[in-house]
């Protein structure tokens, strides 16, 4: 009989040809970021700025934003209104948003004058401006459910930007049951969808070379060096 | 009731927002500007 | 050192190395991410506790009644002769409006009406309708109900137009007048059902014990000048940057400044298409942010702005072109 032990040692079963759901699933998930870049304690020597913090404080803000969110969902939709701890927290919702979109627009800064898009990293930028834009909706919603009369005047404004284009009609700003709903369920989870994505594709490409760096000395990697070819970088 | 605004052409802001731009763009400056310290002298190697 | 350019018969292709075949220096991913949540716990606990966060009251629509009594009842009169923001708006209200256009496109009313709201009805007089014990409000109810829709559109459009002549839009200014039928008597109604507090529950509830839903109350009093008024005062309007803006002092939205800039300038500051052709710009305009990578010229910006260079240095020095 095969132990559970010795099978591991021996890499399970996840020839690509295995019947095995889970097996199979397993294998592909382990191909998604190489291995041991999930948690890496190595970084490629280039990574030597302080611009680099941005993305690690901006994820650190938004666990702060879900965190004082979640406490203010303890107490109810309205319980900052009436309970000054309450209003506290609602403080540190409101400063954590501010950090969270000011550190995450500094990284948008910094990633776009590296390009960091380049080296098959379309997609890692393209998951971190949808999640910018998602962002400012949630956010938007967020806005909306004050029960005060920020909200008032924000939803009768945006009711009107909304409707203009027909959006209006199926998300109705001013109902603040439909509101809220969207504000701490549905949009969360679709940015922390987002996020999650977008940290995993930077674990699996790894953090984008200088601009017009060249490979390595003796490195073996695409695209082949090629000594007769003109000098230089583009 | 009424906050400090900032009034230049068309441009309308307030003190507040102006501060909060103005602060992220020299932290970034900062960011970009402020050298990093140095590793350990035997961190690098050629893996 | 070796060159690595792809050879001249290869197409150009981004020839940015694996990252993995760089010199790494060791270094701790989770003592970094810790570090930072911790940073901005900090700054957090510390921003909130010296600067707060603002919550100025609602308008309840007893407070309107009480401030601006003479608002009240110009908008109750707007609603019976059809002439208010929301009794005009077209979808997804009713079919008074024909909506924006986005060039040929009529998305406002190709969205449908689904949210029905008959401004006279929901918003005046079925509120009214629920009260008893007044029989002079109990008459003027069963005119206003027999009449024709024409004859109904005339007295309150009669009405409306005395307030509005009237020094302060004040309704006991105006005379009594036949040409008026019982408009000023369900406006006089309305506003006590207003001073009550009870209108909110009236409009929103529909009948249910549990609201939630404020669209009725809110476009009632949208429709009306006070919210704005307020508004205004407080640099919130949407010709004042007001997207951008908080209430007092607070911070206020910082990235929705592109958004609310496009009102301020022409053509959009005096189109009455402008919401439906700022929404489409700026959706324009965020796709090619998140289409940046495969836009020539926006993506070689990093190129000719060498800010890459500063980021860099160490690196650069240590591999200087040839």
């Amino acid at each position: 009989m095969t132990t559970i032990v010795g099978r591991t040692a021996a890499g399970g079963d996840e020839r690509p040809t295995s019947r095995n759901w889970t097996a199979r699933f397993r294998a592909r998930l382990g191909r998604v970021v190489p291995p041991d870049q999930l948690l890496p304690d190595r970084q490629p020597a280039y990574v030597r700025s302080w611009i680099y913090v941005f993305g690690a404080l901006t994820l650190a803000a938004l666990l702060t934003v879900l965190a004082s969110g979640l406490v203010l969902t303890v107490g109810g939709a309205t319980w900052w209104h009436t309970s000054s701890l309450g209003h506290f927290v609602n403080s540190l919702h409101l400063w954590s948003v501010e950090l969270f979109f000011a550190f995450m627009v500094i990284h948008l800064w910094g990633k776009f004058f590296m390009a960091a898009w380049r080296g098959r990293r379309a997609l890692t930028w393209i998951t971190g401006v949808v999640a910018f834009l998602g962002s400012i909706g949630t956010a938007f919603t967020g806005y909306l459910s004050q029960s005060n009369f920020d909200s008032q005047w924000i939803s009768g404004q945006a009711k009107d930007g909304l409707n203009s284009v027909g959006i209006g009609a199926w998300f109705n700003v001013l109902n603040p049951g439909q509101m809220l709903l969207w504000h701490v369920a549905l949009l969360p989870l679709l940015l922390g969808l987002l996020v999650v994505a977008h940290v995993v594709l930077v674990r699996r490409h790894g953090v984008v070379p200088p601009i017009d760096a060249d490979t390595p000395t003796g490195a073996d990697n695409w695209p082949e060096p090629d000594e007769s070819a003109e000098g230089g970088s583009r | 009731m009424k906050g400090s605004y900032i009034h230049w052409g068309v441009i309308q802001i307030s003190v507040t927002n102006l501060v909060i731009i103005v602060a992220m763009i020299v932290v970034f400056a900062l960011a970009i500007l402020v050298p990093f310290p140095a590793g350990h002298v035997d961190d690098e190697d050629e893996s | 050192m070796t060159t690595t350019s792809a050879s001249s018969r290869a197409p150009r292709r981004d020839r940015t190395p694996d990252s993995h075949t760089f010199p790494t220096r060791s270094y701790d991913l989770v003592k970094e991410f810790v570090l930072a949540l911790g940073v901005v716990v900090l700054l957090t606990v510390v921003l909130a506790a010296v600067f707060s966060s603002p919550d100025e009251k609602p308008i309840t629509l007893a407070d309107w009644a009480a401030n601006a009594p003479n608002d009240v009842v110009a908008t109750a009169a707007g609603e019976l002769a059809g002439t208010t923001t929301s009794a005009e708006y077209g979808a997804p209200y009713n079919t008074a409006g024909s909506g924006q256009l986005l060039g040929p496109l009529a998305l406002q009313r190709w969205a449908g009406v689904r949210i029905p709201v008959d401004s006279a009805k929901d918003l005046v007089i079925a509120p009214l309708q629920a009260l008893r014990g007044d029989p002079a409000l109990t008459g003027a109810l069963d005119r206003w109900n027999a009449a024709t829709a024409g004859q109904r559109q005339s007295w309150a459009a009669t009405y409306a137009d005395a307030l509005a002549a009237a020094p302060d839009g004040d309704a006991s200014a105006v005379p009594a007048d036949p040409a008026y039928g019982p408009v000023p008597v369900l406006a006089a109604s309305f506003l006590r059902l207003a001073r009550t507090g009870g209108l909110e529950g009236a409009l929103d509830a529909k009948g249910n014990f549990y609201g939630g839903d404020t669209t009725r109350g809110l476009l009632l009093l949208t429709d009306g000048a006070y919210l704005e008024d307020q508004a205004r005062a407080r640099n919130l309007g949407g010709d004042q940057w007001g997207m951008m803006n908080e209430t007092g002092n607070y911070p206020g939205q910082p990235w929705m400044w592109l958004y609310t800039f496009w009102y301020q300038v022409k053509p959009f500051s005096t189109s009455d298409n402008a919401d439906a052709q700022v929404w489409a710009l700026m959706m324009v305009l965020s796709v090619g942010l998140v289409l940046v990578p495969f836009i020539p010229g926006i993506r070689s910006i990093p190129r000719w702005v060498p800010i890459h260079r500063l980021i860099w240095r160490d690196y650069y020095r240590q591999h200087p072109r040839r």
